[in-house]
């Protein structure tokens, strides 16, 4: 019999002495259950979250104008670094990991491997997220959260900002009223101004939105006229109207457009008459394409 | 007491009774010490120390013990657990010496290998495969010394190890492959 042999001999009575001095009990059942149910709910909860992000990121991609970027944006780039929902992206990462690993932690969480819980916690998280987004909860969160950080502004308000800029031919507001002949319109911006719009220079798309009515932007030039001290509005030539509508949010649909409004103005259908002042306009044959294609 | 008994059931009568788990104690404080000297714990006084507090730890944790397991499985993890914080808090390395555990490995990788008449030819002394083994990362080691000289099973390195068992035949294969290029060149060839 070795030392050790003989040493072991008495390790069962050692044990028993320690566990009488330090009045070892174990541990009672709930205490693991408890735990275990903890990691469970943390795992889950992360999830969840990761999915309100996701339905926050998708509102976003889904909100910003792609196309449009080159009329908002000196280039793509940029555009991207101002549209890309990063934040919604780290969020929805962060509570992804923080799934996986509450998930990890559970009584059996090591037998799943890597790729079983993070793909089983990205793809809860996407499916619940779309879901979300389309009851219309991404944009209530990307506007409730999107407030409240220094950093952060909603989509819907960061885009307001790139269309409210009169100066480089950007405008965005409320059709308040239209000529019968569709030739003008009164528009509301965001922040309140009235602006009377020449539509001399819209075609058959452009028409059909204003006819519609509702929330519009409008790619053109402001017009620097000799107005009346008493004028309460400024005004706008329009090249090019385009319609906003607020996808993945609740109750955003627009009427149906006025059709003979629309059907009067069908001389005006072929794209190829805008005069030059229009073609001065960038990118003019990309925004031209935009609006025969219809957005 | 019924020695007879299962793991199992001694798990379920030490909960009502504690004298019962003396039974589990001496059932497994051989097997354990030598699992702690495989895993380089040298000196019997720590091993010693390591099993106390492992049994402590089980005693006092008997209640998450999931019958799902073995509670072999359960032990030696706890076992594991300890030793590893051990060599940390003692800043310690592991004193590995491979005896007659050297000749599984051998047999292991000799099966494994394409040319097995040069490794009967090329027989390694120990102090060489001892010398390779420690250079192995502590995973590659803990994989190599529960399969071959515990002989535990896939699911329960598992349990042991607390990883998926895709990742324990993942740590035996690249265990293998470090091990046979960390031997003397003739024999890793």
């Amino acid at each position: 019999m070795t030392p050790t042999d003989q040493k072991n001999d008495h390790l069962a009575e050692r044990v028993f002495e320690r566990i009488e001095s330090e009045h070892v009990t174990p541990r009672p059942r709930w205490e693991f259950i408890a735990k275990n149910y903890l990691f469970w709910a943390l795992g889950a909860l992360a999830v969840a979250l990761g999915a309100f992000a996701f339905s926050a990121t998708l509102f976003e991609i889904e909100n910003v104008d792609w196309r449009l970027s080159a009329a908002t944006h000196p280039n793509f780039f940029s555009f991207f670094l101002a549209a890309a929902p990063f934040i919604w992206i780290v969020t929805l990462a962060l509570f992804i990991f923080i799934g996986y690993v509450n998930v990890r932690r559970t009584k059996h969480g090591y037998r799943y491997s890597l790729v079983v819980i993070a793909l089983g916690a990205v793809l809860t998280s996407l499916t619940l997220g779309i879901g979300l987004y389309a009851i219309g909860f991404g944009g209530m969160l990307d506007e409730t959260i999107g407030t409240h950080p220094p950093f952060f502004r909603p989509i819907l308000v960061e885009e307001r900002s790139w269309w409210l800029a009169p100066e480089k031919g950007l405008l965005v507001g409320q059709v308040e009223k239209v000529a019968e002949d569709l030739s003008s319109f009164t528009l509301r911006d965001f922040l309140g101004r009235m602006w009377e719009i020449n539509g001399s220079n819209l075609r058959g798309p452009d028409l059909t939105v204003v006819a519609r009515g509702g929330v519009v932007r409008i790619v053109g030039l402001p017009v620097q006229e000799n107005l009346p001290a008493s004028a309460t509005s400024s005004v706008f030539h329009a090249c090019f109207v385009f319609p906003w509508e607020i996808r993945g949010g609740l109750g955003n649909r627009q009427p149906p457009p006025p059709l003979a409004a629309i059907a009067s103005t069908s001389e005006k259908n072929t794209a190829t008459v805008r005069n030059d002042v229009c073609k001065n306009i960038r990118p003019y044959q990309r925004l031209r394409s935009i609006d025969e294609s219809g957005l | 007491m019924p020695t007879e008994m299962t793991d199992e059931e001694i798990v379920r009568r030490t909960l009502l009774d504690k004298e019962t788990f003396v039974l589990l104690i001496e059932r497994y404080e051989a097997k354990l010490g030598r699992y702690l000297e495989r895993l380089g714990v040298g000196i019997p006084e720590d091993r010693e120390d390591i099993l106390q507090n492992a049994f402590i730890k089980a005693y006092k944790n008997l209640n998450s013990f999931d019958p799902t397991l073995a509670f072999s499985s359960w032990m030696y993890r706890i076992v594991h657990n300890e030793a590893m914080s051990f060599f940390r808090s003692k800043h310690a390395r592991p004193q590995i010496i491979l005896n007659e555990e050297s000749e599984i490995l051998i047999t292991e990788l000799q099966d494994d290998s394409a040319d097995a008449s040069l490794l009967a030819e090329e027989r390694l002394s120990r102090k060489e495969l001892t010398r390779a083994f420690v250079t192995l990362p502590q995973s590659y080691r803990d994989a190599l010394t529960l399969r071959f000289f515990e002989d535990r099973s896939y699911a329960e390195m598992s349990d042991i190890l607390q990883v998926p068992v895709g990742t324990v035949s993942t740590l035996l294969y690249r265990a293998k492959r470090a091990l046979r290029s960390a031997l003397p060149k003739t024999f890793s060839s």
